[in-house]
């Protein structure tokens, strides 16, 4: 079942000459880990933005085509459908709800928002801060964090509201190796939930395993799709701007023909013939 | 933000001190000679003091400074006759009174003002708010205009950093001093109507539009003594209005 779904979306950004989306369709399904990629422009965040609902309703603009962000528009509805889609964006500082004393109110923002019950808020506010690796940070300032440990406290602030339908963009710019690493096995476990995870970024070599489906944009629309082992070892990849791993980059400087390897440990292995 | 002292402003309920500095504000527009004035004023800088943000009245001499001077030569100098000799200089008697006046109404306003801010926690704020069932629009709109000061300070700061690393000199004469102006303050307005939408954006991201009821997480116990405090500020304030309007 598709959780997200767009079907010949345009969408350009108020005094834009040209839309940021064309004529883009595509879906992630429950229990996928769908990741976006693309170069500089392509779209990725824009669509991320449009899924929802923040484009056009805050950012201003025009769509067309057709938007389902878990059976509904996002554009008519309320903002996160009560907290069923989380948005994750890539300055993490940008999205403090700027009234929090300390991380444990920060990640409780949004249950409390919703009116859970107390109780509730603590024990999922503890779950996901534990989660996230960042338990100790409980009772420290947000304005005193460095940038990876806001980051994983603004995706413990999404994943206290285990939602359905996870959109990130670029979620490791701040983050450390294991950091990264963390963030991929949590969204793995997520979409083992049975949430769908989609996911813009260029971190090819952390994603590539994590991922389930690689969706690479161009000017506004997906242009290649497939698995992320046999788009990133090919050409096509390359074609539509974006960028493969760090050893398939190495191997096509190189001169290596498709397809590449994509790790070191393949490198070594391929280039030891 | 960081973790603040407790002091007894900070452990009040938090409409204690918004209402406490509303009133004070009210009563010194009321206040209508320097001695009613003065009082008000002291009587604040005495608050200030007991609920342990006495370092408030401090800062608000900052600005107040520049303020009662151009006062004192507005009103005392530049004043109309009759006049007094004041340690060999003769002011107007009238116009010293008015600026007594208005320095110590302002000096009530800016200490009232500066303490609130000094022991304010939103947090707090918002869950007593959320208690009483007020809509979150309305409290967050509170606690923005409450914390908008504090974070154009530091926003200011960040820039000034940020402009000396790029090789502003501040230091030199007025009209190096005034060259310098523009490059702090044009990224200071843009980034403080950037930061009105980042807001917006954020608080869309985190389920804050539409709020019906939201959970209270520490809802701060309203005491006896702060009711008292609060229903003395309000009788306070209504009195002096009454003593003005009558007077």
């Amino acid at each position: 079942m598709s959780a997200l779904l767009m079907e010949g979306v345009t969408f350009t950004y108020p005094g834009a000459g040209a839309p940021a989306l064309r004529d883009c369709s595509f879906s992630a399904a429950n229990g996928e880990v769908t990741w976006l990629t693309g170069a500089l422009g392509a779209g990725t965040s824009t669509a991320l933005l449009v899924a929802a609902g923040l484009a056009p309703r805050h950012t201003g603009g025009e769509r067309s085509g057709q938007v389902r962000a878990l059976g509904t528009d996002p554009a008519e509805g309320a903002a996160g459908l009560g907290g069923r889609v989380a948005l994750v964006l890539s300055s993490p500082g940008a999205q403090l709800s700027g009234i929090a004393e300390t991380v444990a109110q920060e990640v409780a923002f949004a249950p409390a928002n919703l009116g859970w019950p107390a109780t509730r808020i603590h024990a999922a506010v503890s779950h996901a801060l534990d989660r996230m690796g960042v338990a100790h940070l409980a009772p420290r300032g947000p304005a005193t964090l460095s940038g990876g440990e806001l980051q994983r406290v603004v995706i413990a602030s999404m994943l206290v509201l285990e939602p359905d339908l996870w959109l990130l963009d670029e979620p490791t710019s701040a983050l450390d190796t294991t950091g990264r690493s963390l963030l991929h096995a949590l969204l793995r476990s997520e979409a083992a939930r049975g949430a769908a995870v989609v996911i813009a970024s260029e971190d090819a070599d952390g994603l590539h395993p994590a991922a389930d489906r690689v969706l690479v944009f161009r000017q506004g629309r997906p242009v290649v799709e497939g698995a992320p082992d046999e788009v990133l070892r090919g050409d096509a990849i390359w074609a539509a701007g974006a960028g493969s791993t760090t050893v398939a980059a190495l191997g096509r400087a190189s001169g290596v023909a498709s397809p590449r390897p994509l790790t070191v440990s393949e490198g070594v292995r391929r280039w030891a013939r | 933000m960081t973790a603040r002292p407790a002091t007894l402003a900070s452990r009040a309920h938090p409409f204690t001190p918004l209402v406490l500095t509303l009133c004070i504000a009210i009563t010194a527009l009321a206040a209508a000679g320097p001695l009613e004035a003065g009082v008000l004023y002291a009587v604040t800088v005495a608050l200030a003091v007991i609920s342990g943000v006495g370092r408030a009245a401090l800062r608000a001499l900052v600005p107040l400074a520049p303020l009662w001077f151009f006062l004192f030569l507005l009103h005392g100098v530049m004043g109309e006759s009759p006049r007094i000799d004041v340690a060999g200089l003769a002011l107007s008697e009238a116009g010293i009174s008015l600026a007594l006046a208005q320095a110590a109404r302002l000096g009530a306003i800016a200490t009232a003002s500066l303490a609130l801010s000094a022991s304010f926690s939103p947090a707090r704020f918002i869950d007593a708010a959320a208690e009483r069932r007020w809509s979150f629009a309305a409290s967050y709109l509170v606690v923005a205009t409450l914390l908008a000061l504090p974070r154009f300070r530091a926003r200011a700061a960040a820039i000034l950093d940020a402009q000396r690393s790029r090789g502003l000199r501040l230091r030199g004469g007025p009209l190096h001093r005034l060259r310098a102006i523009r490059p702090v303050t044009f990224p200071l307005l843009l980034g403080a109507l950037a930061e009105v939408d980042e807001r917006g954006f954020a608080l869309e991201t985190r389920c804050a539009a539409g709020v019906t009821a939201r959970t209270p997480l520490a809802p701060p116990v309203d005491r006896p003594a702060d009711r008292v405090v609060r229903w003395l500020a309000i009788g306070g304030a209504v009195c002096a209005m009454a003593w003005r309007v009558a007077g």
